[in-house]
């Protein structure tokens, strides 16, 4: 078919041809790493969900829902009431000890 | 527009009368007539104060049909409203009434919900508002015809004339309006609940006369139509425990302070409680003394007799939804010969195989586009979706055998419970792990109770027919496959299980089949693409353990619970056994069950893997019967050097090959004894058998099968790989 001013030379075509190869190779290579990546991530979210699930075991086997008890009206109350007797109980064997030190 | 009239029966209702008609006033009823069957209280002088027309008769005299029709004939507007003495019309109450009738030419009645007044207890308010709710779901003003339900309350209800004129209320003991709802619809005419058309009209009662009006209540709906209520103990904690429940979680949404809520528990727990039983006597009441009748009831009637519940609520009409209900009943009764139909409240969020259904109408999830060489990729992201299962459970040990193994060759696994019958709802995600590594083989990966945090997958992986269609709806997948471990539609006779088991084979999906037999069923029935994989055994466990091996024991795998066993006649076999050797030993296990057989035997529970080993080791002869595919077990025997007797014909043959070490023999019980007989007084034979066996199995491993179901989901991807390319070449 003869499209005046629309010949190419076969040297271009070739070119543009290996070109267009060269970016399918380095695309595939591109995705195949993506690939990878995307098992990595995969693995690590697997392995990061079963490691919660193993410390959560007794919490699941007892129906405990650690964020709906805490949300529970006197969840925060009862929470700061067990910091500040800790604190106390703290603060008293603190005392103690500096008392037997001396 | 059409002139209204109001019709008022009436019997000492002095405590709501003066409102109602400053109601009926307010909302510009023109005409107002009050039928006062006997009243000692000021009901008369209110009603004559508000303007009323007054009708009195003897307290005889009342009948609910008749009445109403009394009243009817003695009103002339084209709409006649029927109320109940402590019924308050609200605002917008007749405005509602007439917009209802202006649907359609052919409304013959209309009707309103019953609103709960301020000192209505929680249980009263909610179960109304429900029980309300359910006629109008999105809160529009909806039609009722032929079909729909008949329930027409006249607590609350608007008539049109030429409707009245042509059915009129039945002359009947007890549920007038409800008849005429269905005689209404039987007759063409269609008729209208209005949201809009409501009454303020239930109030609270004391717990102990809640209790003995439902005394009355059932007496009276047993006395016209026998009704009984039927009564559980376990039914009752269950009942009592759901609604006060619902209870509970209508109380908080309606505001109440927690020390409100806690004292109205209680009552709750007592209302529900005593509404069951007290209906329950009531609707047995003739096997209750007539003393003790006499005191359970708040009529103080000892005696049955056809009751009015204007005579059972002193001159009041039924207030409560549970009495709307026994309304529905004595209707249905009273105008057909059918049993009284109950009204069963929603109790699931969806049906059971909603899922399959979604499938469908909507087809599968679409898949990813492949990506070249995905195939060939070392580490694949695979996600297994599995059935409940229970310790034991064979199918899963496979699964999980192979999966663990898949996992620790590198690829990223997870496990995606689907519970079609929620039978493990009451089991969180950390447990079901924890079971799985527990039951069947150790499992790193996370363990997901729904498909909320699905994360896509290469290969998401069916493994039963209940897992199928919710895998089918999973998105962001590269190919699925579906790991058959038999041929479940046989595990149902004709069903929708036994069909829905059989379409999943039919959604182009790569089957990886427990034997050769399961995969040429598969190819030959369903068409469909499928491979093989060999059972394997797990040989650190089952080989033979150094215990001396007794020379007259036969075991039998008697699971009676899954019929594919067909364990009637493997003790139909056992029992000529024992007619022809009385002295060979029997030992049934496999089964918590204790089954009766015509013969002696021993029975041993379900065992562990170790357990069944040394069982295996001692023993003379094993007997496994499998009507579909090939059970592990029998490998598992031979692999203790115990020879095993199976069935013919079926799918061993597939597996163990012409010379095969097992002793097979036909669906037959003769001959089933016969090669028990023969294995265990030739002991050339069993020495043969046992030594094949061990030999045969020893190449049956679990890693084999791991890489044959690896190839498998390889198969799967490359496959998707060949039909994109089939796609661009087209």
């Amino acid at each position: 078919m003869d499209h005046p001013g629309l010949e190419r030379p076969a040297t271009d075509l070739r070119a543009e041809n290996e070109h267009l190869h060269a970016e399918n190779e380095r695309l595939r290579v591109c995705v195949a790493a993506l690939e990878v990546e995307l098992v990595e991530v995969q693995a690590r979210t697997n392995a990061a969900v079963a490691r919660w699930q193993e410390r959560a075991y007794w919490l699941d086997r007892w129906h405990v829902d650690l964020n709906a008890l805490m949300r529970r009206p006197g969840a925060s109350e009862f929470r700061a009431l067990l910091r500040a007797v800790r604190s106390v109980g703290r603060t008293y064997k603190q005392l103690k000890r500096n008392l037997e030190s001396r | 527009m059409k002139s209204v009239s109001a019709v008022i029966p009436v019997k000492d209702g002095e405590r709501y009368l003066e409102e109602l008609l400053d109601a009926l006033a307010r909302e510009g009823v023109e005409e107002v007539l009050v039928i006062d069957s006997g009243s000692r209280d000021r009901s008369l002088s209110i009603a004559r104060a508000a303007g009323a027309q007054l009708l009195e008769i003897a307290p005889h005299e009342f009948s609910h049909g008749r009445t109403r029709n009394l009243g009817a004939e003695r009103t002339s507007g084209e709409l006649i409203c029927f109320l109940t003495q402590d019924a308050t019309p609200c605002p917008g109450w007749l405005s509602a009434y007439r917009k209802a009738f202006a649907l359609d030419e052919r409304i013959g009645a209309a009707y309103g919900p019953h609103l709960p007044r301020p000192d209505t207890s929680p249980m009263i308010a909610r179960e109304l508002t429900e029980f309300f709710a359910g006629f109008s779901p999105d809160g529009q003003p909806a039609i009722q015809r032929a079909g729909d339900p008949t329930f027409l309350s006249n607590v609350n209800a608007c008539y049109a004339r030429p409707c009245w004129e042509e059915i009129r209320f039945r002359d009947v003991a007890y549920s007038e309006d409800q008849a005429f709802g269905a005689d209404l619809l039987d007759g063409g005419w269609a008729k209208v609940y209005h949201p809009g058309a409501a009454v303020l009209h239930a109030h609270d009662y004391g717990t102990l006369e809640f209790m003995r009006r439902y005394f009355d209540e059932y007496r009276g709906l047993h006395e016209s139509t026998g009704h009984v209520e039927p009564f559980g103990v376990l039914a009752t904690v269950r009942h009592v425990r759901h609604a006060a429940v619902a209870d509970r979680h209508w109380m908080a949404e309606q505001g109440l302070d927690r020390g409100a809520r806690a004292r109205w528990t209680a009552r709750s727990v007592a209302h529900h409680t005593g509404r069951r039983v007290f209906s329950a006597l009531g609707s047995r009441s003739e096997r209750v003394p007539a003393q003790l009748q006499r005191r359970l009831s708040l009529e103080n009637r000892s005696e049955a007799a056809v009751p009015t519940d204007h005579a059972r609520n002193g001159g009041q009409p039924s207030s409560e939804p549970l009495q709307e209900k026994a309304h529905v009943d004595a209707a249905a009764s009273s105008t057909s010969v059918l049993p009284p139909a109950r009204r069963i409240e929603q109790k699931l969020s969806g049906e059971v195989y909603d899922v399959a259904a979604q499938v469908w109408k909507d087809g599968p999830a679409p898949l990813l586009d492949p990506v070249p060489g995905m195939a060939e990729r070392e580490r694949l992201r695979l996600a297994m979706v599995i059935p409940p299962f229970s310790r034991g459970s064979g199918g899963h040990n496979t699964l999980f055998q192979i999966f663990s193994r898949l996992e620790r060759r590198g690829h990223a696994c997870s496990v995606w419970l689907a519970d079609y019958y929620g039978y493990a709802r009451a089991v969180w995600p950390a447990v079901l792990r924890h079971d799985i590594n527990e039951f069947f083989a150790p499992f790193q990966g996370p363990v997901y109770k729904d498909f909320d945090s699905w994360q896509g997958a290469d290969v998401a992986i069916a493994t039963g027919w209940q897992t199928v269609h919710a895998m089918l709806q999973l998105g962001h997948c590269r190919a699925r496959a579906y790991v058959v471990n038999d041929h479940e539609p046989e595990f149902y006779p004709a069903s929708a299980e036994h069909v829905l088991a059989a379409e999943t084979y039919r959604h182009d999906m790569y089957c990886i089949a427990a034997s050769p037999w399961l995969r040429d069923l598969l190819i030959e029935r369903y068409d469909t693409q499928a491979e093989a994989f060999q059972l394997g055994v797990d040989h650190e466990t089952y080989h033979p353990r150094p215990v001396s091996r007794r020379t007259n024991t036969v075991i039998y795998y008697a699971r009676y619970a899954t019929p594919r066993r067909a364990v009637p006649i493997g003790l139909m076999a056992l029992a000529e056994l024992h007619r022809r050797r009385p002295d060979v030993r029997i030992v049934l296990f496999g089964t918590d069950e204790v089954l009766d057989a015509s013969f002696p035997y021993e029975h041993i529970d379900v065992l562990s893997p170790t357990q069944l080993s040394w069982l295996y080791s001692e023993a003379t002869v094993g007997l496994c019967l499998s009507l579909t595919n090939f059970s592990l077990m029998p490998k598992e025997m031979l692999a203790c050097g115990l020879p095993c007797v199976e069935l013919a014909g079926v799918s061993a043959e597939s597996i163990f090959g012409a010379g095969s070490p097992l002793e097979l023999a036909p669906l037959d019980t003769q001959r089933i004894a016969d090669a028990l007989e023969r294995l265990l007084e030739d002991r050339e034979h069993w020495s043969q058998r046992s030594r094949e066996g061990i030999e045969f199995v020893a190449s049956h491993t679990w890693d084999r099968a791991t890489d044959e179901v690896e190839a498998g989901l390889r198969h799967a991807l490359r496959q998707r790989e060949a039909a994109a390319g089939r796609a661009l070449v087209r």
